[in-house]
């Protein structure tokens, strides 16, 4: 798996990880030390481009859920408590992580997992960017 | 001709080579191509909770078995890590985040939605054998 990092700028500074190939058991850490890096240098808002990712397991959801949480935590007002809520009610959308093009196999591996839950799904890189 | 089972060690770096496995099998059984993907991903997330919570990163083996009945695909599974049966592990509260659910869960919930059966039976030796069903024509 490779990630490619470009920066664009939307009403605020985004962070666009441009992942190339599987997030699966053996890539997902990969995914979660290089968000924790750009997060602990300053990203508070990300976008995962999955346009060249053919295959997410659950332990590639699980690197996404993580990145969602250490984003939450760095951003001051969104509690883990109003988060539970707006999930159950089905009003919440995280303002600091989005998703981008998932192919079809992708997005019904994210919906299984109730990652369109918490997480908005764009099918445009500048949309999405836009949207923060 | 691909042979009907292999087995190897329980390693993350055995899980490509137990999907290279599926996928061969698969192909040369002429199950269509959504199928064998929808099998390789329940696969690559039973053999995941094989490693992980099985034999919890101890030694051991997997023997991973492809063949067809009918018009359905199956593969089997067979460990020799502690019993534990899937099908009766409940489906993730997706209204959780994922750090508050229990762990396994989501790996078991999608070979769930990917497959169409899931078949647990205890080996004679004490292990697991565990069985995925996926309709192919």
């Amino acid at each position: 798996m490779e990630i490619r990092v470009s920066h664009q700028q939307g009403r605020v500074p985004v962070t666009v990880f441009h992942v190339k190939g599987e997030i699966n058991t053996e890539t997902h850490e990969q995914l979660q030390t290089q968000a924790e890096q750009v997060i602990q240098t300053g990203t508070r808002h990300l976008v995962l481009d999955l346009a060249e990712v053919p295959y997410v397991s659950s332990y590639g959801i699980r690197a996404i859920s993580q990145i969602f949480t250490w984003l939450r935590d760095a951003s001051p007002g969104e509690s883990a408590e109003t988060v539970s809520k707006g999930m159950r009610d089905g009003t919440f959308k995280s303002s600091h992580l989005k998703l981008v093009n998932p192919s079809h196999r992708v997005l019904a591996v994210l919906t299984t997992a109730g990652i369109d839950m918490f997480l908005e799904i764009h099918s445009d890189l500048e949309q999405a960017v836009a949207s923060f | 001709m691909v042979a009907r089972s292999i087995q190897v060690s329980a390693q993350v770096s055995n899980l490509a080579v137990i999907r290279h496995f599926v996928d061969e099998r698969a192909t040369d059984l002429k199950a269509n191509r959504k199928a064998i993907e929808d099998m390789l991903q329940a696969v690559e997330e039973a053999v995941a909770n094989i490693i992980f919570h099985g034999y919890r990163y101890r030694p051991g083996n997997i023997e991973v078995e492809v063949w067809n009945e009918d018009d359905m695909l199956l593969v089997r599974l067979r460990d020799q890590a502690p019993p534990f049966d899937p099908t009766t592990f409940p489906p993730p509260d997706l209204t959780f985040p994922l750090e508050q659910r229990r762990l396994g869960g989501l790996g078991i919930h999608l070979i769930r939605k990917f497959t169409d059966r899931m078949i647990h039976r205890m080996t004679s030796e004490g292990g697991n054998e565990l069985t995925l069903v996926k309709k192919i024509k």
